[in-house]
């Protein structure tokens, strides 16, 4: 599937010692099987680049170097005093310059089209718009080829070459899969420009152009990507057996670029992480990701991947923090990013990931070369940076013989500067890509500086030049003291001045000679008089020009004298304690996160108030005594020593009048999602899995713990009838999102009942998705289910047809064909299994009561209706069937089908034999569940023992982890919280939340982190406020406000695009 | 007396069993008017003036309030009807303001909605016309103490003028204690949220000045016509605006940003309006100074509500309260979050979030009596237990700011008793029927 161009390549191959013939070249032009219009250009003449410092590669400088070009490539490249070349040569002497490897960009559009984002559409789009045999899916386009459409324009090619890019991968950056890249050097003529077509292929967690509803979130999106791989590997057994149901070109293509190296368009450090779950799945072991620049957040889980890292310079610019106010609204995350952010590079590198630099994000590549800079000045080492902006690539590539050194036989990809690359005075001055030239400065430009005599009109002025060239400054003085400034430009050869004199000014234009030794023209004097002019430059040695450079000036650490004040609002008692050096990097990245990773504690809580949840009930004057994650004891009068390991001491906490429960477990959340909580675009998304999308940075999880919540079901949405997969968590302050998942959870699907599966709410234009009735969503089940169950079907037979098949045949390709994977209908058939549980989403009792008779004729059981508004008419039916409530407490009128919801719905259904907690559904009241579960006390009178097993035993039981968590119990999970008083009391304050017996709540240390949050946004503003005196410059930022997405069931977005 | 109690206690019996027994579906019957004195004693008095009367006994007659004091202080004999609220905590009937009760049934539902109306500029719009009555959604905040709202239109800039109603009455006009009391301003936002690049920055509105220069010519043209004499002309809209320039109406602006909130005190200032209150009022705390040198009151946006940025402290919106309470500020509670209607029920427990957060009990209880009344412009009339003061208030077996205690009694809306039933008790007795099960309700219905 790989093709190379055919440009030529150089036949010799030699030592050191290289004296290249012009006759052992074949002798053509470059592009034979095109028609010449005109003469033909034999390509003779080899350009030789002699006496530079060669940078072969990162590890290989040669002092007194020569790289020879000879079409297109490089055909030696050696010491000066023994590289040559034998035939029509043009030899420029780079003595003072240094000769590197052009760079190579992994991840460019260049010359491809723009994907232009189809946004929200009134009225769905089911399938694919686009002509001819393909794929269902306008977002899977894995025929697309960066190749075929390559076209890019001069502007964009040159702007490349003048960033120093030799070489870039270019894919069509639209979609979820993209196809194939092409390797192209920044040129115009794409048949010159291409050097590998098909060298990669593109996959992104985002839809791009489609204009296609499907899929409208990550985890759709992910769920798309895995189905298209499964579709692939099934296509690629039945198509050539004609067993595929026609041709899909879209799956060739796929099948096809199997063995292309994956360039995965990932993003944050997070998106990383997740396109490495899903990449692994599929084995894809080494891919390159295209980071977002955050990735140093995350170092050490990006290296445990083994992915390599495409890392972006395209730093955050300051922000505008001048008035108090409106700078409240950087979150101390975006603060503290701004001055990271340089060192991402660095950091991943020391946790051992390989990196190599894009130009992406950035609006001009003009910049890129400072971005590496500051990258380098951040800690990345010089050869490191080298590595990462040329070999790297290179080798990712496979391309290393051809790009990323300056090696024989390599193209004639070649960067000429006037320094060592990573100083900051260093500038780029010719930059030669595939043998062409691209000049940018003088290679040995005239250097103006020192002091002149100049004679005019029987006058001597003695002028002084200082700075560098293009940015000369001139002055004369007079009477030896006062220095007046004189307008001095050169262009090429010719000077021009300006002295203003006692009698007017003179205008000069002149000639340079001998290095600037001598300069001489004519003139004008003020009455108009013509005069000849010379200027010689003294002797003495020129004042070495300040090498200053006003970007190193910007990022060195300014004086630290930020106004105390400039937090406002905060609080005005200043506890004196700053125990926590917040400057480097927080777990979580967001506010409230610590600077070390929180451990699990020996605790020894003692004389509280115990609500063990279990058959002791609430115990007075009792402990709690935990150790290692798990709880040891609960009871009166503990003696640690006698149940701990010997050795260990606890911390104790007084719990003299606090009240001890177990952790909250909030059956039915949507916080700590990314992008999207619905793939509501069909009317089953059953393959889809919350757990592809989880937000380990959502800081509504440490706002949860602060009022006890130590667990959460965080479910899909409600807006189809079968919905997705959820994930149960575990608030684990600081871990990674794969790291919230809940290991002894056991998978769950959400599903749904009523107007918002049917559309209801959606505009006029949603009236064509089946189903729009309670009649549609029954026969929704059944069409699925029964499905599902023949689907198992074709399994079992496939197994036993694989029993009974001839080992010969099977070998030889013969054997029978394996049913295709299908996502969705493998997580059906786990429900009629029983090995994956439903939470359904429910409000009528009509739709609850059909449900519960599908699932009885299917022979499956319903785990749980969560919401389930009227479940207090249907409960004896809901407890024959064994089916939970998961409630809210008092929620109604907010919807027509919520108009008989009652607040006595949870002591209905308590009372009549069904597993019946409270739920938040809501970022905001997640954080004061206990109060809610005081509402079953107080509409109903249910017991408030039971009443806070509303949201502690039962939804553990509704969730299937209460033999690990939900009630306190020695060898349970040390998921525990302290409260300041009665658990149901509005009165209550959670003072210590304990997650596996990891303190990720203590309301001291909430303070001391205010505390260091504040101190550490005051030293950030400060030194963003020094860094940005020149304000209004346009290039600082107006304070950005982080937008919180607090989903609900009913959150219909398409924000993965 | 002990007859007259006993009585009274039979006719309680009496009227909650034909709750019971009623099968037509209907909202509770509004009291008759009060035709017996009544004296409460041995309650815990929260007067909403910020005392507190252990073993009180308040009196009312003729839906006026005519006797405060301890028990063993007052005349028995002048009572018809004697109630011994021994252990029980008496309150100020409970105002919610900024509210949609009654203008919204179903929040779904676009026919049952009457919140929005069309334009811009529409100050004559006013709210309690259209205050429905037979909702069935007050009833089940009044159960919870709330007796009193604010119903105030949305959308627009001026988005018209609220009123103030009882949560009983057989239509607005029987249930209306102030047709008019200010006109809300939905202050324009000065900043707003950019997005280009995947990244979002805060940009200053283009429109914001157009819009500033809208509302000062409005309130400005509506000024002059206050002042000019009544011609043969009228403009309802300025007719609307009348009031807010002899001091009559409070100017509602609705904001929670800091830079808003101070070009709306000077937008106070420059026009000379004597009455303004801040409805949000997030940022109150960050100018706070301002607010009270101008006597700006803060309605202040719902104490559960989850905190604006990451950074700000988990806790903030539950301690504003105490922030602008020790600012000297008048602080009203509002519940102007997700569903205001159904929601307005758990007004107590946010003065009671504010109560573990810092305030004392009686500021607390104040949130919800008289400031809001104060703001209101109804202190003269509700808000306190004051001889003088309509009869409108409630009993609860305990701490009404606790969902754990709250259990009211008895409420009196002008001295009427109110029946504390509502549809969905009515749906709980029914099922429970079904079930045979016992009914457990605070207090419950059939004990």
């Amino acid at each position: 599937m790989r093709h190379f161009s055919s440009l030529l390549l150089a036949s010799v191959v030699g030592a050191w010692t290289t004296v290249v013939s012009v006759t052992s070249l074949h002798a053509q032009t470059t592009d034979p099987t095109f028609p010449v219009n005109g003469t033909h250009d034999k390509a003779l003449v080899a350009t030789v680049l002699e006496h530079a410092t060669v940078h072969l590669d990162a590890e290989t400088t040669l002092e007194d170097g020569t790289v020879i070009l000879h079409r297109g490539r490089i055909v030696a490249a050696g010491p000066a005093a023994t590289t040559s070349f034998d035939g029509p040569a043009m030899r420029l002497d780079m003595t003072g310059l240094h000769l590197y490897p052009s760079f190579v960009d992994i991840h460019s559009d260049l010359g491809t089209p723009e994907a232009q984002s189809a946004g929200w559409s009134r009225t769905p789009q089911d399938l694919s718009d686009k002509k001819g045999a393909y794929g269902w899916n306008e977002a899977v386009r894995p025929e697309t080829s960066a190749a075929a459409v390559f076209d890019p324009s001069a502007e964009a090619a040159k702007a490349l070459r003048k960033a120093g890019f030799g070489a870039v991968l270019t894919h069509v950056q639209d979609g979820v899969v993209r196809g194939t890249g092409a390797v192209v050097l920044p040129l115009e003529d794409p048949r010159e420009a291409l050097l590998a077509p098909d060298a990669s292929f593109h996959m992104s967690f985002r839809k791009g152009s489609s204009s296609q509803n499907y899929p409208s979130s990550l985890m759709g999106a992910t769920a798309l990507l895995r189905q298209t791989h499964l579709d692939a590997a099934w296509y690629a057994e039945a198509a050539p057996r004609g067993m595929a149901g026609g041709t899909n070109l879209s799956l060739d293509a796929f099948v096809l670029s199997n063995d292309l190296p994956r360039v995965f368009s990932a993003g944050s450090w997070k998106d990383v992480l997740r396109a490495d779950v899903t990449l692994s799945e599929f084995g894809v072991e080494n891919a390159i990701m295209l980071g977002s620049g955050d990735g140093y957040q995350r170092a050490e889980a990006i290296a445990e991947t083994g992915h390599r890292m495409a890392v972006p310079v395209d730093f955050p610019s300051g922000y505008d923090v001048s008035d108090p106010h409106l700078a409240r609204m950087i979150g101390l995350n975006e603060l503290k990013h701004w001055e990271l952010a340089p060192s991402n590079a660095a950091r991943l590198h020391d946790a051992g990931v390989p990196v190599a630099f894009t130009a992406h994000g950035l609006k001009d590549p003009g910049a890129f070369l400072s971005g590496v800079r500051k990258a380098v000045e951040a800690g990345l080492p010089e050869e490191v940076a080298l590595r990462a902006l040329t070999s790297n690539p290179a080798s990712w590539l496979g391309m290393s013989d051809q790009l990323g050194s300056l090696r024989q036989g390599s193209v004639a990809n070649v960067l000429v500067t006037d320094g060592l690359l990573f100083a900051s005075s260093t500038h780029l001055v010719e930059h030669y890509v595939g043998g062409n030239p691209t000049p940018m400065r003088d290679r040995h430009p005239l250097d103006l500086t020192g002091s002149y005599n100049v004679n005019v009109d029987d006058s001597v002025y003695v002028l002084s030049v200082q700075g560098e060239p293009g940015k000369w400054k001139a002055s004369w003085t007079v009477n030896d003291s006062t220095e007046v400034k004189v307008p001095l430009t050169l262009d090429n050869r010719t000077v021009v001045l300006r002295l203003a004199t006692e009698e007017g000014p003179i205008r000069l234009t002149g000639n340079v000679w001998m290095e600037s030794r001598i300069w001489e023209g004519s003139g004008q004097t003020a009455t108009g008089q013509w005069t000849d002019w010379s200027a010689i430059r003294n002797a003495e040695a020129a004042e070495d020009p300040s090498s200053e450079d006003p970007e190193a000036v910007a990022t060195t650490e300014p004086a630290q004298d930020a106004p105390e004040d400039l937090e406002a609002g905060a609080p005005t008692e200043v506890a004196n304690v700053t125990e926590l050096d917040l400057s480097g990097v927080v777990y979580p990245f967001t506010a409230y996160g610590t600077p070390e990773r929180l451990s699990a504690e020996t605790v020894w809580i003692r004389n509280a108030t115990v609500w063990t949840c279990e058959a002791d009930g609430v115990l007075e004057g009792a402990d709690v005594l935990f150790h290692d994650g798990a709880l040891v004891a609960v009871g009166t009068d503990l003696n640690p020593a006698e149940l701990l390991p010997a050795g260990v001491t606890p911390v104790e906490i007084d719990g003299r009048g606090k009240h001890v429960t177990p952790g909250v477990i909030d059956e039915h959340t949507h916080i700590a999602v990314d992008r999207g909580v619905n793939e509501g675009t069909q009317a089953s998304s059953a393959e889809v899995w919350i757990g592809h999308a989880v937000n380990s940075e959502d800081v509504n999880m440490y706002r949860q713990l602060s009022g006890g919540v130590t667990c959460a079901q965080i479910l899909h949405g409600s807006a189809n009838p079968i919905g997705g997969q959820s994930a149960i968590i575990k608030f684990r302050w600081g871990a990674e999102p794969q790291d919230l998942l809940y290991e002894e959870a056991v998978p769950f699907i959400k599903f749904a009942l009523g107007e918002n599966v049917k559309q209801s709410n959606w505009g006029d234009g949603y009236r064509s998705r089946f189903p729009q009735t309670r009649m549609g969503v029954e026969q929704v089940y059944y069409d699925h289910f029964i499905r599902a169950r023949e689907y198992g079907q074709a399994q079992i037979e496939h197994r036993a047809a694989l029993r009974n098949a001839k080992r010969k045949d099977i070998r030889e390709g013969r054997g029978p064909v394996a049913p295709r994977v299908d996502l969705e209908l493998e997580t059906l058939l786990q429900i009629l299994n029983e090995e994956r549980f439903v939470t359904c989403h429910s409000y009528r009792q009509d739709e609850i009561n059909m449900l519960m008779h599908v699932a009885d004729s299917l022979g499956f059981r319903l785990n749980t209706f969560t919401h389930i508004l009227e479940g207090y008419k249907v409960a004896d039916k809901m407890a024959e069937h064994g089916a939970g409530g998961s409630s809210f407490s008092d929620w109604w009128a907010y919807k027509y089908e919520v108009k008989d919801a009652i607040p006595y719905n949870g002591a209905v259904l308590h009372n009549q034999g069904v597993v019946t907690a409270f739920n938040s559904d809501d970022a905001e009241m997640a954080r004061r569940l206990n109060q809610e579960a005081a509402k079953a006390y107080k509409y109903g009178r249910v017991p408030e023992e039971e009443a806070l097993k509303f949201v502690t035993l039962n939804p553990a039981k509704l969730l299937h982890i209460d033999h690990k968590t939900g009630s306190l119990k020695p060898g349970k999970d040390a998921d525990v919280v302290v409260w300041s008083d009665h658990p149901l009391s509005i009165n209550a304050k959670a003072e210590q939340t304990f997650v596996e017996g990891i303190r990720c709540f203590d309301v001291n240390r909430d303070l001391v982190l205010r505390e260091a949050m504040r101190t550490e946004r005051a030293r950030l503003t400060a030194k963003m406020y020094n860094a940005g005196q020149s304000l209004g410059t346009g290039t600082l930022k107006r304070p950005s406000e982080r937008i919180q997405s607090h989903y609900h069931c009913d959150t219909l977005t398409d924000e993965n695009r | 007396m002990k007859t007259a109690k006993h009585l009274l206690q039979s006719a309680f019996t009496a009227a909650l069993f034909s709750a019971v027994t009623l099968t037509a579906w209907a909202q509770p019957t509004p009291g008759p008017d009060q035709s017996r004195s009544i004296l409460i004693l041995g309650a815990t008095a929260h007067l909403g003036t910020g005392d507190v009367l252990e073993d009180c006994a308040v009196g009312f007659r003729n839906g006026e309030i005519d006797y405060v004091g301890r028990s063993f202080q007052v005349n028995r004999q002048k009572y018809d009807d004697i109630l011994d609220a021994t252990g029980q905590h008496l309150y100020p009937g409970f105002i919610v303001t900024n509210t949609t009760l009654g203008l919204q049934e179903i929040g779904a539902v676009r026919a049952t909605q009457d919140q929005y109306e069309v334009g811009t500029f529409r100050p004559n719009v006013r709210s309690v016309i259209a205050f429905n009555t037979d909702s069935e959604i007050p009833p089940t905040v009044r159960t919870n103490g709330v007796l009193m709202g604010q119903i105030t239109p949305r959308g627009g800039v001026v988005s018209g003028s609220s009123g103030v109603v009882h949560f009983d009455g057989w239509n607005w006009e029987d249930a209306a204690i102030a047709m008019v009391d200010g006109i809300h301003l939905n202050w324009p936002s000065t900043h707003h949220r950019h997005r280009s690049d995947g990244k979002i920055d805060i940009q200053r509105r283009k429109t914001y000045d157009q819009q500033k220069h809208e509302i000062d010519r409005f309130f400005g043209e509506a000024q002059a016509y206050a002042a000019a004499p009544r011609g043969s002309v009228t403009d309802v809209r300025h007719e609307g605006m009348r009031g807010l320039f002899d001091g009559s109406l409070c100017l509602y602006v609705h904001t929670n940003d800091a830079r808003a909130i101070t070009e709306a005190v000077h937008f106070k200032r420059d026009l000379g309006i004597e009455r303004m209150a801040i409805v949000g009022g997030y940022d109150a705390y960050l100018v706070a100074d301002l607010l009270r040198e101008n006597d700006v009151a803060v309605m202040l946006q719902s104490v559960h509500s989850l905190p604006r940025f990451a950074d700000d402290d988990v806790d903030l919106p539950f301690k504003l309260p105490k922030l602008l309470m020790d600012e000297g500020l008048t602080v009203a509670l509002q519940v102007d979050k997700r569903m205001t209607e159904m929601n307005s029920r758990n007004l107590p427990f946010y003065a009671g979030t504010a109560r573990a957060y810092g305030l004392t009990e009686e500021q607390a209880i104040q949130a919800l009596t008289r400031n809001p009344a104060r703001i209101l412009g109804i202190d003269d009339q509700v808000g306190t237990l004051e001889r003088g003061k309509t009869a409108t208030l409630f009993l609860s077996e305990g701490d009404a700011l606790d969902m754990r205690t709250n259990s009211l009694t008895h409420a009196w809306i002008e001295g009427r008793e109110i029946d504390l039933d509502n549809r969905q008790r009515q749906l709980y007795r029914k099922f429970q029927t079904k079930y045979g099960a016992e009914v457990l309700d605070s207090p419950a219905p059939n004990q």
